[in-house]
């Protein structure tokens, strides 16, 4: 770019002092509103998804009443049965499951990448953890079902389908977003701190455990909140691993089902009622996705207002 | 700032591409006097379809639209004259039975009832199988097998097969809701053949060596068995026509049941020829 363009483009001094030619006037501006363009797209997106999930949704809702929707204990829509509290369930217990093994594994990747590892270490360890983020679900699936699934079978003699297969799978599926965004908060820490921690003859494991973690630590709840949309809204991998039976399971190694997989196991029959009872189920995982965002923001406020303060 | 308009248009024109939905028919130019309404039974679906694609490109100007509303609606859509054939993977009831229709079956449907490879179990009654996927039974020993836990594995609600067992082996009765239910034939079999305690059931033409077969009130499931009726958990599939088919109707009935189909699409499928009956 050469000159300021901005000065053009608003028009404030045209015919003073010629900046740019016409042409490049124009390129600018209709670059300008093609990202205006982009960016309206995504919030129409957004807007236009919500509105039709509701819109498609809410008879259902409206007709058996939100009570007996969101706690009614049996889903079987064969028989008119529109209860997805087992899917719930099965979405919470799925979810839960894979934070507390996921969590761990995660943190302490990014204490490693940012505090512990050489560069040579984190030149090899960081694409690795990057790549898994960019590996379809539907592989980590096809590895649950096809490996780790007849190991649990063998070792549990059962099916060896259920929540704690999914959970291993999911673990492994959160790493990425919860590692990435922790090693940011930790390396978003002043160097001072960490400093002033080793001056005072603090060990690492001293420094990482009392100083940089607690630092850190509104960083890291965000990126646990994160990897619970995500593990929440996982479909395809938890599909193939949780054995999809709708009912509320008698252990974690018997089949379950959770909101996602439930909605595309039933998508090519479904008709009626039962087809928008799903939609009711988007609108269930929409709420969710949508509280799990507005509490990422409301705890970055209260970070900022914190260092606000100070 | 020009070189980026070259990576924003063709996104566009992706998007343009890919929004470009192709026509689908095998050919466009085909009028109503060469079109062929195939209607009925999700089940012969995926084999009517595709005999259909396959008919037109051997008869370049014909039309064959297929779809699938289920067996009923097959045979209400063939009497009334609205579809020229009408498929249907059940018999005739008995009100249906003087309503003029000509059968032309096209393949037996027949289920196995799949274990793993060692469990010793090597009969049931049909009862005992309905009993054991309603969830009475939880336990080999109960039918005179191992100490071990049943494992049932059941597939989706939009599968044919599960449907097919749920008329003849469940006698419509409800399934064990705690089953595992999977979505394909393949994992049903690959599931049973790697879990001890797990039972299933696939269509006849898919069991393979991985799997177990147990035979159903001491009838083995084979093509020979099912032919001559004798296995309890089987069906004949069926092309309805009102009358003896004739024209077009006939050329594709024919077809369907040329060896071409038959030892193709039918038994692909996992279905048994209905030639097999005439083989023995």
């Amino acid at each position: 770019m050469d000159g300021d363009p901005r000065t053009d483009v608003d028009g404030t001094n045209k015919g003073n002092l010629q900046l740019m030619s016409r042409s490049t006037y124009i390129k600018e501006t209709t670059l300008k509103n093609l990202f205006l363009l982009c960016a309206f797209v995504a919030v129409m997106g957004v807007a236009l998804i919500f509105l039709f999930v509701g819109w498609r949704g809410w008879p259902l809702i409206a007709d058996i009443g939100v009570g007996s929707f969101l706690g009614g204990a049996e889903w079987n829509p064969t028989d008119g049965l529109f209860g997805i509290l087992p899917l719930i369930w099965g979405s919470v217990v799925v979810m839960a499951g894979a934070l507390v093994l996921g969590t761990p594994l995660a943190v302490g990747t990014a204490v490693f990448l940012s505090e512990i590892a050489s560069p040579k270490m984190r030149s090899l360890v960081r694409p690795a953890v990057e790549l898994l983020a960019g590996i379809p679900s539907v592989i980590f699936g096809f590895f649950g079902l096809i490996v780790l699934r007849p190991l649990i079978a063998q070792m549990t003699g059962g099916l060896g389908f259920g929540a704690v297969t999914a959970w291993i799978i999911l673990a492994i599926m959160i790493v990425p977003t919860i590692a990435t965004l922790t090693e940011d908060a930790l390396n978003s820490i002043s160097p001072g701190v960490r400093e002033a921690s080793y001056a005072m003859g603090a060990t690492t494991w001293q420094t990482i455990y009392k100083v940089l973690i607690p630092s850190a630590k509104i960083g890291i709840l965000d990126a646990i909140i994160l990897g619970m949309g995500r593990a929440i809204g996982e479909t395809m991998a938890v599909l193939m691993v949780v054995g999809n039976a709708p009912v509320f399971p008698e252990g974690v190694t018997v089949p379950l089902s959770t909101l996602t997989s439930q909605i595309v196991m039933d998508m090519p029959y479904a008709a009626g009622d039962h087809r928008t009872a799903l939609f009711g189920m988007a609108i269930v995982l929409f709420m969710v996705s949508m509280g799990l965002v507005a509490a990422v923001r409301l705890i970055s406020r209260f970070q900022t207002s914190i260092s606000g303060g100070r | 700032m020009t070189k980026r308009l070259w990576i924003v248009l063709p996104a566009f024109a992706l998007a343009l591409a890919l929004l470009a939905v192709p026509l689908s028919g095998c050919d466009g130019g085909g009028r109503a006097t060469n079109e062929l309404v195939v209607t009925g039974s999700t089940t012969i679906l995926p084999i009517a379809e595709i005999a259909g694609e396959m008919f037109c490109d051997n008869n370049p100007g014909y039309k064959v639209l297929v779809s699938g509303l289920g067996s009923s609606a097959g045979i209400e859509t063939v009497t009334r004259g609205s579809s020229d054939i009408g498929t249907a993977s059940r018999d005739l009831k008995d009100e249906e039975m003087d309503l003029g229709l000509y059968d032309s079956p096209l393949a037996y449907d027949a289920i196995a009832v799949i274990v793993h490879p060692s469990n010793p179990i090597d009969n049931l009654t049909k009862e005992q199988v309905r009993l054991i996927f309603n969830g009475t039974y939880t336990n080999w020993s109960e039918l005179g097998g191992r100490d071990l836990r049943i494992g049932l594995v059941n597939r989706d609600e939009a599968s044919g097969t599960r449907e097919a067992f749920y008329k003849i082996a469940m006698e419509e009765t409800p399934f064990d809701r705690t089953a595992a239910v999977l979505p394909g034939t393949g994992q049903v079999r690959s599931v049973v053949a790697q879990a001890e305690g797990a039972v299933g059931y696939i269509s006849l033409g898919f069991v393979n060596d991985e799997v177990k077969s147990v035979s159903v009130d001491g009838v083995d499931a084979s093509a020979a068995t099912v032919v001559d009726g004798t296995y309890p958990i089987s069906r004949l599939l069926h092309f309805f026509t009102v009358g003896e088919p004739a024209g077009l109707a006939k050329e594709y009935i024919d077809f369907v049941l040329s060896d071409e189909i038959q030892q193709g699409i039918v038994i692909d499928a996992g279905f048994t020829p209905i030639s097999a009956g005439e083989a023995l």
